[in-house]
C-alpha cells in the first residue's frame, strides 16, 4: 500500500531546541482475505535540524518569537513546507516546561507547524518519547530484557523502565547539565535552586570554580542516578534529586542506556570542560567513569541528544485499529481528556453503565458546561452481539448529556470491537459519532485524533500520557 | 489397558533394555499421573498452545515464550530423542481428531429453526456425497429452489445465507453473533438484511445458484472453513455482487479467519456490513472492488 505520513517533531528543552522531520510508512499487514490490519511499518528520519540554544527572555519566560523563528528557518532549510506535514508533536521538556508561558508557546507553535501536530509537555511523556527515540523499548523487546533508559538533558533526567518492550514506569530527577552555568573563565553565572532543595552544597553565583571544586557535587548527582538504577544502596541521593511531585521505585536493572546532551559528553566529551558553559561535560564524564554503571550492560541508543525530538517526530503518532466507525466528524480532534470506567463498572447492565458514565461526566462539568472528552472502555475479548447491544445502549444513554451539549460522542475501546459497537451506537445517537479501538488509555491521559488515512480505514492517534500509573 | 499401565510397561521395558533392575529406578522416573479426584485425565486440548513451552533447560525460555505468543505454530515442544514428546504427539492427534469431527458432524437440525433461519438443502443427500461431490453442493433441487424464491423474493438487495460448509463447529460458534452484527450494521447504514437462508451441505458456489434464482444484488454467505489444526471453529464470509452460475471466483470478496482467536464474530460482522454497503455503492465485488 505504501501510504506515507510526514511527521514533525519539535523539542523545546531547557538548553536546546530542535526539529526533525520523519516519514512514517503505513502498511496493511493482513492478507487480502482477512479484515485489514494497518500499522506503521517504517519510521525514518528525513531531516535533522541544527541544535539551537533555546531562546529565553528571562529565567522564567520563553522567547516565543525566537522559537518561532528557529522553526521557520529549519522548515526552510529542510525543503518541506508546513502544509505538507500530516502529524507530529511539539514538546516542551525539562525545566522549560515550568516556565510561565510554556502553554502559550506550545499552542502558538502547534498551529504554526501543521494541522495535526499536537502540543504537549510533561515529564512522563518526555521519558517515553526519549526512550523510544533512542530505541530502548525496541532493545528490551528484541533482547527480552529490562532496560532503564536515562535521558539526561539540561535541567532534568527522564527515566523510563521498559521490560520486554512494555513500559513499566517513568520517573524524573532534577539532574542535568545546565543546572549550573558558567562563563568562559569558570565564573558561575547561574545556580539552579535544585541544589538548595536537595541539600547539596553548590557554589554561589559569582564564584570562580574548577572541575575539582565541582567534583563532589557532580558525584552526588551521579549517585542519585545510580540509586535510581538500583546499582547503589540507599535512597538518600535519589530522594534528594527526585523532581517534585514525581515518584520512582528503584529496582536493579540488567541494562541501562543513556540519551540527551549529557550522553554525548559521556562518549565524546569535548576537550574543554567549559565548552558549553555548563557542567554537562563534567557530568557526562562522571557518569562514564561510574563503576556502578559499569557493572551492568550499557546499550548505546541510536540517538543521543536528539532522542526526544526523534521520539516526538517518529514515535508520538500511532494508529488506531483498522476496523472503526465514524460519522460526520470534523477531524482533527485535539486534547480530549479520557473518561475511563473501572473494569467492574464496565461489566454492568445497560442502566448501570449509563449511570456510571453520567456520574463521571460530572468531573468534566465546569462553569462552562461539559467539555469534549473521550470515553475509554476495555471491552471483552470475544463478546457476543447481545452484549455489544447492551453496552451500546448504556453508552448511548450515558453520553446523551454530551450530545445535548453539542459535543461529539467519542468512544475508544481497547479490544477490537469499535466497528460493531459504533454501528450499534449509530441508530441510538444520531449525528456525529466516533468509535475507535486499539488504544489503551487511562484516566488522566489525553487523546488527539487525526484525519483518517489508508483509505479512511485508520486514524492516526497520539496518546498523551500525563499521569502514568500502570 | 489404561495409559498408566501402558506407561509403566514401557518404562519396565526401557529399563530392562538399559540393563537396570525395573523396580528400583522406576520409582525415580515415574511422574505422578495427572489425575483429578473424579478419576479423569486432564483434557490436553484445553491447554493454550501459545503458552505451552516444553523445552528443558532453555537458554532463554522467557524470550521464546514471548515469541510463541505471536503464533499458533507448534514450536518449542522439546523432544524425546529424535521425536516429539508424548504430550505433543497426543495433542496433535487430538486436534486432528477435532478437525475431522467438525467436518463429519452435522449442525443440529434445530439450529436453523431456533434462530429463525429458513432451512434448505443442496442436491447432496449425505455427508459422504457432500464431501465427494462438490458440484452437487452448489445446486438445489426444484423443491428447494421454490423455498429459496419464496423466502428471498425477487431482486432483493441483500441475501444473507448461512452454510454449514466443512465445519459445523464454526457455524455453531460464530454464525449467529456474526449475523446479528451484520444485520445491526446494515441498519446503521439504512439497509435491511431480510430473511436468512440456512443451507445444509453447502459449498460457496451455492451463492451463484441463489443469485440466479432470486436476482439478489449481493449474496453474503457465512460458511464453515475447512478445519485446520489451529482451530476447528474458523468461519469465512464470501460476498459476491450479482452472483450467477459461471461467475469467476475472482469476483468474490472473502473475509476468512473469523473465530475467537482471529477476527471476532461481531467485529467481522460489522466489517461485513460495511463491505455490503460498499459493494452496493460501487456495484462490484472481488478484485473489481480493489481498484
Amino acid at each position: 500500500m505504501g501510504e506515507q505520513l510526514l511527521s514533525v517533531g519539535i523539542d523545546i528543552g531547557t538548553s536546546t531546541t530542535q526539529l526533525i522531520l520523519s516519514r512514517l510508512t503505513l502498511e496493511n499487514r493482513a492478507t487480502p482475505f482477512t479484515v485489514p490490519r494497518v500499522s506503521i511499518s517504517r519510521r525514518e528520519v528525513l531531516y535533522r535540524s541544527a541544535i539551537h540554544m533555546t531562546p529565553l527572555l528571562s529565567d522564567t519566560v520563553i522567547d516565543a518569537q525566537g522559537v518561532g523563528a528557529i522553526v521557520a528557518e529549519e522548515y526552510d532549510k529542510s525543503g518541506f513546507d508546513k502544509s505538507q506535514v500530516d502529524t507530529g508533536a511539539v514538546i516542551i521538556t525539562g525545566e522549560t516546561a515550568r516556565k510561565e508561558n510554556a502553554r502559550e508557546v506550545l499552542s502558538a507553535l502547534s498551529q504554526f507547524a501543521g494541522d495535526f501536530v499536537v502540543a504537549t509537555a510533561g515529564p512522563d511523556l518526555e521519558s517515553i518519547l526519549a526512550a523510544r527515540g533512542a530505541g530502548a523499548d525496541q532493545y528490551s523487546r528484541e533482547h527480552h530484557t529490562t532496560v532503564l533508559h536515562f535521558d539526561i538533558g539540561g535541567g532534568t533526567s527522564n527515566l523510563a523502565l521498559y521490560r520486554n518492550g512494555e513500559l513499566v514506569s517513568t520517573g524524573c530527577l532534577d539532574v542535568g547539565g545546565r543546572l549550573i552555568k558558567l562563563d568562559g573563565a569558570g565564573q558561575v553565572t547561574y545556580v539552579s535552586p535544585v541544589f538548595a532543595r536537595a541539600g547539596c552544597a553548590a557554589p554561589a553565583v559569582g564564584e570562580t570554580v574548577t572541575p575539582e571544586r565541582l567534583a563532589p557535587m557532580i558525584q552526588t548527582m551521579v549517585e542519585a542516578l545510580e540509586q535510581a538504577a538500583g546499582l547503589r544502596p540507599g535512597q538518600d541521593r535519589l530522594k534528594a534529586f527526585l523532581t517534585q511531585g514525581t515518584r520512582w521505585r528503584a529496582e536493579t536493572v540488567p541494562v541501562v542506556s543513556f540519551s540527551g546532551g549529557v550522553a554525548d559528553c559521556m562518549r565524546h566529551p569535548p576537550e574543554q570542560w567549559l565548552a558549553y558553559g555548563d557542567i554537562g561535560v563534567l557530568l557526562g564524564k562522571a557518569i562514564a567513569s561510574s563503576s556502578a554503571f559499569r557493572q551492568v550492560k550499557q546499550f548505546q541508543g541510536a540517538e543521543t541528544i536528539r532522542a526526544t525530538v526523534v521520539g516526538a517526530g517518529s514515535h508520538a503518532t500511532d494508529l488506531s485499529g483498522s476496523t472503526i466507525f465514524y460519522r460526520e466528524i470534523a477531524f482533527p480532534l485535539k486534547n480530549l481528556p479520557i473518561l475511563k470506567l473501572s473494569a467492574q463498572e464496565e461489566e454492568g447492565t445497560a442502566e448501570e453503565l449509563s449511570r456510571a458514565i453520567r456520574d463521571k461526566l460530572n468531573w468534566y462539568n465546569d462553569e462552562g458546561g461539559l467539555t469534549q472528552l473521550a470515553l475509554a472502555l476495555r471491552g471483552d475479548s470475544n463478546p457476543n452481539y447481545d452484549r455489544i447491544r447492551q453496552v451500546a445502549c448504556g453508552v448511548a444513554e450515558g453520553l446523551r448529556p454530551l450530545r445535548e451539549a453539542g459535543l461529539v460522542p467519542v468512544v475508544a475501546v481497547e479490544a477490537d470491537q469499535a466497528k460493531v459497537l459504533g454501528q450499534a451506537l449509530a441508530p441510538l445517537l444520531p449525528g456525529p459519532l466516533l468509535c475507535l479501538d486499539g488504544v489503551g488509555m487511562d484516566n488522566g491521559d489525553y487523546l488527539d485524533i487525526g484525519t483518517p488515512v489508508a483509505g479512511g480505514s485508520v486514524l492516526p492517534v497520539v496518546i498523551k500520557t500525563l499521569a502514568f500509573h500502570k | 489397558m489404561n495409559e498408566q499401565e501402558l506407561r509403566s510397561m514401557v518404562e519396565r521395558m526401557v529399563l530392562e533394555l538399559a540393563g537396570q533392575e525395573p523396580g528400583k529406578a522406576a520409582a525415580a522416573v515415574t511422574q505422578a499421573p495427572v489425575e483429578s479426584s473424579s478419576g479423569c485425565l486432564e483434557d490436553i486440548t484445553q491447554t493454550d498452545l501459545r503458552r505451552q513451552y516444553l523445552v528443558e533447560q532453555p537458554r532463554n525460555g522467557g524470550a521464546f515464550q514471548a515469541l510463541k505468543l505471536k503464533t499458533p505454530a507448534r514450536l518449542g515442544l522439546g523432544r524425546a530423542g529424535a521425536r516429539y514428546r508424548t504430550l505433543s504427539m497426543l495433542r496433535m492427534r487430538a486436534d486432528h481428531a477435532a478437525a475431522q469431527d467438525s467436518v463429519f458432524s452435522h449442525v443440529p437440525d434445530e439450529f436453523a429453526v431456533q434462530h429463525g433461519f429458513t432451512p434448505v438443502q443442496t442436491l447432496c443427500q449425505s455427508k459422504d456425497e457432500y464431501l465427494t461431490r462438490p458440484d452437487r453442493g452448489r445446486r438445489f433441487d426444484e423443491q428447494n429452489q421454490a423455498v429459496i424464491k419464496k423466502t428471498l423474493g425477487q431482486n432483493p438487495k441483500i441475501a444473507l445465507v448461512v452454510g454449514d460448509g466443512l465445519s459445523s463447529a464454526a457455524i455453531e460458534a460464530n454464525a449467529v453473533d456474526c449475523l446479528k452484527a451484520v444485520q445491526g450494521g446494515l441498519k446503521a447504514y439504512g439497509l435491511e438484511g431480510g430473511p436468512v437462508l440456512y443451507v445444509k451441505y453447502c459449498r460457496v458456489g451455492a451463492s451463484d445458484h441463489i443469485g440466479d434464482l432470486t436476482g439478489a444484488e449481493v449474496v453474503c454467505m457465512l460458511v464453515g472453513e475447512r478445519p485446520g489444526l489451529v482451530t476447528a471453529e474458523s468461519m469465512s464470509a464470501y460476498l459476491t455482487y450479482q452472483p450467477h452460475i459461471g461467475i469467476p471466483e475472482s469476483k468474490r470478496t472473502v473475509i476468512s479467519n473469523i473465530h475467537k482467536g482471529g477476527t471476532t464474530a461481531v467485529e467481522a460482522g460489522a466489517h461485513i456490513a460495511e463491505l455490503i454497503k460498499t459493494m452496493l455503492d460501487k456495484k462490484a465485488s472481488g478484485i473489481d472492488l480493489k481498484g
